[in-house]
């Protein structure tokens, strides 16, 4: 039972990370129809640049947000140079948003080498025990941040008037735009939001996962693959995917193999992909064509 | 008269290069043709139908490897385990395509990253039939009478000879009926299927088509190296593959040499540049993407029709 409990643990601060990188994911898919496959280098830069602010002798805290900002911001201009051109051609939208990953990557390599990075625990405490079980006092922050942020995130989109306008966007950016939204400043908004959410999640689980320059791409396709399992567009739906997908991947390595992991994951997208594309919450008719 | 000119021009090229008799730009000549084959096939499928393939490394590596492995473990003749490779890389995109073009856009990127990624993993893990990240050495080699086609010069005769055929094949391809049929179909699915073209048929043959040349390029990027390994058959491979069909303004024939030449030039040049290579790829895809023409494709369309000074088709362009 101890063992289940362990596992569980484990699968839910991985689960945790999965949610924010799918939420990262949806809050860009939404406003703008693009799939940023560029998703997960957000979380790997957050994490690299927050470690180097750290050894310049800056605080933990400082460090973490200055990364995320800066993070974001690197979004949104992305978003301006790159991603605004293409409109709503998904193929480009695609290709584009790969090529930023892989100069993201590329710039990784070139600014901190191929060496991984670590933060430190965010507690002095290490560990403590509940019962037989050992639980990691940054699993402790990563569930915390990972709870706060979507639940911050929800009352965000549904209670304040900002929030409102980007759920209009969401629904029919054209129709937003006349009802005087300003849709551009929604989309990098988007973007930015997206941008910050990976960064926090980069950041959160860096001290447990070393972060390095292809980490990120990694935590990308997880992601997306727990939005697909959610349901595409529905971030309720992403944190619910992220988790389970966080879950079974460790149980599965677990109590058959950790070898078994990725194919896992792999699995679960071509389950859905085949079964049901629209996710557990989505809509099947918006991705049937 | 017009439609000579292409051809005339890379056979004319080829033969320079071939007598010039430099080693090095032989070897780069081999290059091109390996990535030619398999861009031919992309360009069918991704140039003409608009069906993106994150994945297309998969069915060269499958060429390769069913090459290798019948003539090594099986002993089967070199030419017919080519002609093997062909047939599975073929086999294994149509039962692909009849799966995943139940899905569109940014899942079926996703769905075909996936297969790139399993059959890269499947032949890293699978040591006992595939040699693990090792590789594997071919033991025999592609011999024609008497001559052994393993030396440069040798496989670039072979290599351009097939690609030519097959760039000849793939031009009469686009002009004929199925060809137009892709063409609608990338344009509109909805068009095609009311002027009773299947939208599916179409994608699952192009599809087919195209895992048959990855197939075949594998098959003779293995004989000429002489060992392989699952390593290049990475994702970067497959990007490199839609760059080319890209740059040469998403046509499936003549004009995709022209990216092909680009992005074995610059994977060269670049090599000089040590670690910022891989920025400068990934600058190179989002430049060649803002720019829907690709460049090169794009200039040899103004040329043209500069010169045609008639409204011609506008092909080459993305909606």
């Amino acid at each position: 039972m101890d063992t289940f409990f362990q596992i569980l643990i484990s699968g839910l601060v991985v689960g945790c990370i999965y949610g924010l990188v799918a939420i990262g994911f949806t809050t860009v898919y939404n406003v703008t129809n693009v799939v940023n496959f560029a998703q997960g280098e957000s979380s790997m830069l957050g994490a690299l640049l927050t470690a180097t602010m750290i050894t310049f002798g800056f605080s933990l805290l400082l460090s973490a947000v200055c990364g995320i900002l800066l993070v974001g911001v690197l979004n949104i201009l992305v978003e301006r140079v790159a991603i605004r051109p293409v409109g709503k051609n998904i193929t480009k939208g695609i290709l584009i948003t790969i090529g930023v990953s892989v100069v993201l990557q590329g710039l990784a390599v070139v600014l901190w080498g191929t060496n991984a990075q670590a933060l430190p625990t965010f507690s002095q405490q290490q560990n403590f025990n509940i019962g037989n079980v050992v639980v990691a006092s940054q699993a402790l922050w990563v569930i915390g941040t990972s709870v706060t942020l979507m639940g911050g995130l929800y009352l965000f989109l549904t209670r304040t008037y900002l929030g409102r306008t980007f759920r209009a966007c969401a629904m029919n950016p054209d129709t937003a735009a006349l009802m005087g939204i300003p849709a551009g400043m929604i989309r990098g908004l988007g973007f930015f939001m997206s941008g910050g959410i990976g960064a926090i999640a980069g950041i959160i689980i860096a001290p447990m996962a070393l972060m390095q320059y292809d980490s990120g791409a990694a935590l990308g396709i997880k992601g997306f693959i727990a939005c697909i399992i959610g349901g595409f567009g529905n971030p309720v739906g992403a944190a619910l995917g992220g988790v389970l997908l966080g879950l079974l991947e460790a149980f599965a390595s677990g109590y058959i193999s950790s070898g078994m992991k990725n194919a896992i994951a792999f699995l679960m997208l071509l389950v859905f992909l085949f079964i049901r594309p629209g996710g557990i919450l989505g809509e099947f008719d918006k991705v049937k064509r | 008269m017009n439609r000579a000119i292409a051809p005339v021009a890379v056979v004319l090229g080829l033969v320079g290069i071939y007598l010039s008799g430099n080693d090095y730009l032989i070897n780069l000549g081999v290059v091109c043709a390996i990535y030619t084959i398999p861009a031919i096939g992309l360009g069918l499928l991704f140039g003409r139908c608009r069906q993106i393939s994150l994945g297309h490394a998969a069915f060269v590596a499958i060429g390769a490897y069913v090459a290798a492995i019948t003539s090594n473990e099986y002993g089967i003749d070199p030419w017919f385990s080519v002609l093997l490779a062909t047939l599975t890389g073929g086999l294994c995109a149509w039962a692909v395509g009849k799966l995943m073009f139940r899905l569109s856009g940014h899942h079926l990127a996703m769905a075909t990253l996936a297969l790139g990624m399993i059959v890269h993993t499947v032949l890293v893990e699978w040591r006992s039939v595939t040699g693990g990240p090792d590789g594997t050495a071919l033991i025999n080699p592609l011999v024609l009478g008497s001559v052994d086609l393993m030396s440069d010069r040798a496989f670039f005769l072979l290599g351009w000879g097939v690609a030519c055929l097959l760039l000849l094949a793939s031009d009469n391809l686009i002009r004929s009926p199925f060809g137009l049929g892709l063409r609608v179909v990338g344009e509109s699915e909805s068009v095609a299927s009311s002027i009773g073209i299947k939208p599916n048929a179409l994608k699952v043959a192009a599809m087919t088509i195209s895992g048959g040349l990855a197939g075949l390029s594998g098959a003779l990027y293995a004989y000429w190296l002489g060992y392989i390994s699952p390593d290049p058959f990475n994702v970067a491979f497959s990007l490199k593959l839609l760059l080319i069909v890209a740059l040469g303004g998403y046509s499936g024939s003549w004009r995709l040499l022209v990216g092909v030449f680009f992005v074995v030039v610059i994977s060269e040049v670049l090599k000089a540049f040590g670690r910022w290579d891989t920025i400068i790829f990934g600058l190179l895809l989002i430049a060649a993407m803002l720019y829907p023409q690709g460049w090169l494709g794009g200039m040899f369309d103004q040329f043209r029709q500069s010169r045609q000074a008639t409204a011609g088709d506008k092909r080459g362009e993305l909606n």
